[in-house]
């Protein structure tokens, strides 16, 4: 059996994808759900609501009425921002577990997740694009791969920083070479696995190459650029770096500059600061419920 | 033959409380320093660190004399995009950050003919573009800035594509870099 094959074969021992999240994710692309058929699933989950109602309480939305019920909450900050909460707060199940090879402490991913889905609340206002949840979902999960590669890129950790130093690659480029594959690319077969709505896979597939993406091309540009932004911040950075492309003529087309980019790093400074205080259950708080990069067997 | 038995047993029973008596010490002597802040010590005992140094730049100031150091994280190079910003929060710029952190050292008995400077960060993305070289303009700014007040720097690490995380030992005045691959090496 070839690398490849082992590591597709690695991803079939993941854990379920957690089924809130799941049917979040589908309701978010379905134009017959409502708000409501949300509130329904979730108020079943004692877990979320308890986080829902202490955000909403908190200095974040400096609400002047305590929220006391979901169906509450939904009235006070609306289905958009509600299922944003949620979203923010159940993928840091997933995504908040140290992960070898890219060198990622305790909810270092999970942070730069984050990051980018607030830049991508950020960008596309600038950009007067309306700020999806499409958006916010695709940048929360873009580096799902990494989770499952880490391992893999840890043995090869060698070869692939040697690509990256002598030959100039990208990082992603330098894991296709060696590994056959890189993360962008598993991250979009287990996105497909859980059957994520299209938009979202193209979006973590083709994070690191947009211009690959033959259709959805706004949502995947506009998810590689939030994260080139957080990459640039340092925030949940790895061992990987900054060793990616960053894409000039999409900044020109967009009409964008090096001073937006400043903007954007000090607009998510003032929100990344209060997300991370209010949503972050502390270092190894929730540990044993994360996903953790599966063996390779 | 059982007197090692208890004897084990002593010895199993009392490690606990050996590890619970030392994690917290080590803890109590590292000083954590976030993006975008700054901090200032002459307590002997403590380490002060800074994870995430992507684009950002450290900068580590220490006193031998009086043995007085600190280290700053800051993002961008200029405090114009966002006057309010700067206001709120200082070490988020270079131009607004750098100045204040040094008279925090001053307040605590530093001189700065004594300083021993030492600047790390200013990583870039791979871009030919211009348009993300935040690393780059982040070292010129601090360039001017020290070139402006006569300040020397001893040591550095600049650019490249690389994380890193940088360290100050208040001890001694030691500085090392981590960076990720590489391991830890004294700078």
């Amino acid at each position: 059996m070839n690398l490849v094959d082992h590591i597709l074969q690695s991803t079939d021992r993941l854990p379920p994808f957690p089924m809130v999240i799941q049917r979040a994710v589908q309701l978010i692309e379905d134009p017959r759900s409502s708000a409501q058929s949300l509130v329904d699933i979730l108020q079943f989950d004692p877990s979320i609501t308890a986080n829902v109602l202490k955000l909403c309480n908190s200095a974040y939305f400096g609400l002047r009425r305590t929220v006391s019920s979901l169906r509450e909450a939904l009235v006070m900050v609306g289905f958009d921002q509600l299922m944003e909460i949620i979203l923010s707060q159940e993928s840091s199940m997933l995504l908040q577990a140290p992960c070898k090879g890219y060198e990622l402490r305790q909810a270092d991913l999970w942070r730069h997740s984050v990051a980018c889905a607030l830049l991508s609340r950020i960008i596309s206002k600038r950009l007067n694009r309306e700020a999806t949840l499409t958006l916010f979902t695709a940048a929360l999960l873009h580096d799902i791969g990494k989770m499952m590669l880490g391992h893999f890129v840890q043995d090869y950790f060698g070869q692939i920083k040697n690509l990256t130093g002598e030959r100039k690659l990208s990082f992603t480029e330098a894991e296709k070479e060696i590994l056959g594959i890189d993360h962008a690319e598993l991250g979009g077969k287990v996105a497909e696995k859980w059957k994520f709505p299209e938009p979202i896979i193209l979006a973590i597939r083709y994070h690191h190459a947009p211009s690959h993406a033959s259709k959805d091309r706004e949502v995947v540009e506009l998810i590689s650029l939030c994260d080139v932004v957080a990459m640039i911040t340092g925030i949940g950075g790895g061992a990987d770096g900054l060793a990616y492309h960053g894409d000039g003529e999409l900044m020109k087309r967009h009409h964008l500059g090096e001073k937006d980019i400043e903007q954007f790093i000090v607009k998510l400074e003032d929100r990344f600061q209060l997300v991370d205080e209010t949503l972050n259950t502390k270092r190894g708080g929730r540990e044993d419920r994360g996903l953790q990069c599966p063996d390779r067997g | 033959m059982e007197y090692r038995v208890v004897i084990l047993l002593i010895l199993l029973s009392i490690i606990p409380f050996f590890q619970y008596s030392i994690i917290p010490l080590d803890l109590a002597m590292k000083i954590i320093v976030g993006i975008a802040d700054m901090n200032v010590s002459n307590d002997p005992a403590a380490t002060i660190i800074t994870h995430a140094l992507g684009s950002c730049i450290g900068v580590s100031i220490y006193d031998p004399a009086v043995r007085v150091g600190g280290l700053l994280h800051f993002m961008l190079p200029d405090s114009t995009i966002d006057p309010q910003k700067a206001l709120k929060n200082p070490w988020m710029f270079a131009d607004s950050g750098i100045p204040l952190f040094f008279k925090e050292a001053y307040q605590l008995g530093a001189e700065k003919k004594r300083l021993n400077v030492k600047v790390v960060g200013g990583s870039q993305i791979l871009d030919d573009s211009g348009f993300f070289n935040i690393g780059k303009r982040n070292y010129m700014t601090l360039r001017k800035i020290f070139w402006a007040n006569n300040i020397l720097i001893r040591a550095e690490e600049v650019g490249g594509n690389v994380n890193r995380t940088l360290s100050l030992e208040l001890s001694s005045g030691k500085v090392w870099i981590k960076t990720s691959g590489d391991g830890v090496r004294e700078i």
